[in-house]
């Protein structure tokens, strides 16, 4: 136990309660101005954990929105173009339907054929779209999918190696493009034979009005056309299906983002209206310490002796 | 029997003279008021050898002691050697916990977490580059910038990394300083050494030489923050002074004083040269996050190349330090930087295909960044506790000087208390003075002059 006390331990202690207390105000004050509780590691190191691991996953959520707004305007670029497609075919369905009753003269048929040569370059370039300097529809290859030089062959790959998939979240992917070729096919050329798809069907609907073969377009060829017709718009249905999931994981990776942004701000993010109260109440008792210092250390003895 | 007649003048000359010495002493108390390391001197008084009358009384026909007044025995100081004991242990773990609290912080500010100059901000954009790039494989601007994130992140890795290394040779060359011939914990040697020949000098002539012993005490604390003392008086005024835990050579002997170099400190030593020891040491502290970091990088590396096989993406190179520490530089691969378009994207040789890409953003919170959000907290809580032992050694050391000053320190309210009643006292003694002189004044000069 103290029995004495002494001028310079008054004062000592005066001075380390001031500092004290001018330590606890300006801890104070660096959260108020940062309005941060953690500005450095030590301040809470099990928090600064937390902290750094919302910020990579906040981070990697940023990166899942801008994939999934690629992603989605892929898929729009697709339906578009496949839209196109369609538009096309149903033109080529009025034109068999129209010329495959025979009445339509010689010379209308050689009408009919030049169109559709037209619309078969046309479905060509809707297949040769191309989205952010990628073509959406030759698989991963990123060759435009059908080429003058290489005639009705499509250019592009398929199956698994043909997937452009965009990464939506941790280890889970979208398969963002469609297999196009699969429906449209290698045309009639090479030796192989007809493979029976909307290219080759529009080949030989050209070739059947070329040549007046209105048996062959009212039957076989309108079936081929429908039954391509169907296939297309089943594609169409496939990628308005991925068009929604990443609608519905843009929404998941929003809420995901307010709930991480949440945890992250508990904490890490000072509570205002605490700091607030917690500085002025410091301040006062830094003020009161002061005031005190002053009139104590002043009066001695010597202030009473004469 | 009579008492001589010149006694009661001997009687007030000594209560003269005591008081004197009291108003000096306490003269000298009051002028090192505010001197930390003085220590309150008082003056002791003995009651001076009494003067034997025999055959006083007629009635009991005994003799009495006649009192003489005072003798000033000596001015001594107080001190308890105990609490200087206590003092400076505590005085040297509390100056080793700042030394290396203050070391850590600076290890903490160089990881600048958690801004977006740390390595965590950048390796996160690092891999949000790579899931851009997945998003447009044949994209040479997202290349280059896959490229130029890997290199900000090395960089700043590299530069947190060689932060850590100047902080430990700082504290290896401050080690070295302290130790140096002319460093400040010989200096104390030496002077404690020449202060130990002054005071036995002193003592043998019969002194106390509070001030010199003042100045020894304050030389011992001086030297309690660099390392532990303990101290055996030999007697006669000399000292043995063992310092940094070596009980085989001391600092101190008496009159010589050892070089400090030839001493076996320790990280054991205490004091700031312990913990600069204990920093600085291939198994210290500091190396340790140097591990860590070396780990980080090639966990790192070794995720990604595994994915990036041609060429690899990153380089890892290590080397040892001058003091023993492992130092780790994280490059990417040169011919990247140089060719961005080299970078991978894919293993199937279609240029659209961006499974590689969309492998290496998958890596994201992953084995890396957890050890390195891993590293950081326990950087956090390495300086957290460092702190918080630092403080509760500071209240402690503390405390231990105010119950030192509580014993030696000057109370001016107590000095002026005292003041005034040794200035009584001696206003009394000249007093009495007068009146022994009137007594006399009685005797010689109005004795035998009846009705004159």
């Amino acid at each position: 136990m103290i029995g004495r006390i002494t001028t310079l331990m008054t004062a000592q202690s005066t001075v380390n309660d001031l500092a004290l207390s001018f330590d606890r105000l300006s801890q104070t004050q660096q959260e108020m101005s940062s309005g941060k509780k953690i500005s450095q590691p030590s301040d809470d190191p099990y928090g600064m954990s937390v902290v750094l691991n919302e910020q990579s996953q906040l981070g990697m959520l940023d990166a899942y929105t801008n994939n999934v707004s690629d992603g989605s305007a892929w898929t729009q670029a697709g339906q578009s173009a496949m839209t196109n497609i369609t538009n096309v075919v149903q033109r080529v369905r009025e034109l068999v339907v129209g010329d495959a009753n025979g009445t339509n003269s010689q010379g209308s048929l050689a009408g009919s054929a030049a169109e559709v040569k037209q619309l078969i370059a046309a479905v060509k370039q809707e297949a040769n779209t191309q989205y952010n300097g990628q073509y959406i529809f030759a698989g991963t290859t990123n060759a435009a999918p059908y080429q003058p030089s290489t005639g009705d062959l499509y250019q592009g790959n398929s199956g698994p190696a043909g997937a452009v998939t965009r990464l939506i979240g941790p280890n889970t992917t979208v398969q963002v493009n469609v297999d196009l070729s699969s429906v449209l096919g290698n045309g009639a050329a090479g030796s192989g034979g007809s493979d029976g798809k909307l290219l080759d069907t529009l080949n030989t609907i050209y070739s059947d009005m070329t040549s007046g073969n209105t048996n062959g377009l009212g039957n076989a060829d309108l079936k081929a056309l429908d039954s391509n017709f169907s296939a297309l718009t089943q594609m169409q249905a496939s990628l308005g299906a991925t068009s929604n999931r990443l609608d519905l994981a843009s929404s998941r990776i929003q809420s995901m983002q307010l709930s991480d942004t949440q945890v992250l701000s508990n904490a890490q993010d000072a509570d205002m209206a605490k700091v607030a109260i917690d500085y002025s109440t410091q301040q006062a008792a830094y003020s009161a310490a002061l005031r005190a210092g002053a009139s104590i250390v002043q009066s001695s003895l010597m202030d009473f002796l004469k | 029997m009579a008492i001589p007649s010149m006694t009661g003048l001997e009687t007030a000359l000594r209560g003269l003279t005591a008081a004197q010495a009291a108003i000096d002493t306490t003269g000298t108390n009051i002028a090192n008021a505010n001197n930390a390391s003085y220590s309150r001197q008082i003056v002791d008084l003995t009651e001076s050898s009494s003067l034997s009358l025999p055959a006083f009384s007629n009635v009991t026909g005994q003799g009495v002691q006649l009192g003489t007044g005072v003798d000033v025995t000596t001015i001594s100081r107080a001190r308890d050697q105990f609490l200087d004991i206590q003092y400076r242990a505590q005085n040297s773990n509390e100056s080793g916990l700042s030394t290396s609290n203050g070391l850590l912080q600076q290890v903490q500010t160089a990881l600048a977490e958690p801004t977006s100059g740390g390595v965590t901000s950048q390796l996160n954009a690092f891999w949000q580059s790579w899931s851009a790039l997945a998003a447009a494989p044949t994209s040479a601007a997202a290349k280059q910038s896959v490229v130029d994130s890997g290199a900000t992140m090395s960089n700043t890795f590299n530069a947190v990394e060689s932060q850590l290394q100047t902080l430990q040779g700082q504290a290896a060359s401050q080690y070295t300083t302290l130790i140096a011939a002319n460093g400040p914990v010989q200096q104390d040697a030496n002077q404690i050494a020449s202060l130990n020949t002054q005071i036995s000098q002193a003592m043998g002539a019969g002194q106390t030489p509070n001030a010199l012993l003042d100045a020894r005490d304050k030389a011992l604390d001086d030297l309690s923050q660099y390392g532990n003392v303990s101290v055996k008086d030999q007697g006669n005024g000399l000292l043995t002074v063992n310092f940094g835990g070596d009980t085989t050579t001391p600092l101190v002997n008496g009159n010589t004083a050892n070089a400090v170099t030839s001493l076996a400190l320790t990280p054991a030593s205490g004091g700031t040269l312990g913990a600069l020891q204990g920093l600085t040491s291939p198994t210290g502290q500091i190396s340790g996050y140097l591990t860590t970091l070396n780990n980080f990088a090639n966990t790192l590396a070794s995720t990604v190349n595994a994915l990036h096989t041609t060429p690899p993406f990153f380089a890892v190179s290590t080397s040892t330090t001058a003091l023993g520490a492992t130092a780790t530089t994280l490059n990417v691969n040169p011919s990247l930087v140089s060719n961005p378009s080299s970078v991978q994207t894919t293993s199937t040789g279609n240029a659209g295909a961006s499974d590689i890409a969309q492998a290496l953003a998958g890596l994201s919170n992953g084995a890396a960044q957890s050890s390195y959000s891993a590293f950081v907290s326990q950087v956090g809580s390495d300086v957290q506790s460092s702190s918080s032992t630092m403080t509760t050694a500071q209240t402690m050391l503390t405390a231990i000087s105010n119950q030192r000053q509580s014993v030696s320190g000057v109370s001016l309210d107590e000095e002026m208390t005292n003041l005034i009643s040794y200035q009584r006292a001696y206003q009394a003694s000249a007093r009495m003075m007068t009146t022994i002189d009137s007594t006399l004044d009685t005797l010689i000069n109005h004795t035998g002059t009846v009705g004159l």
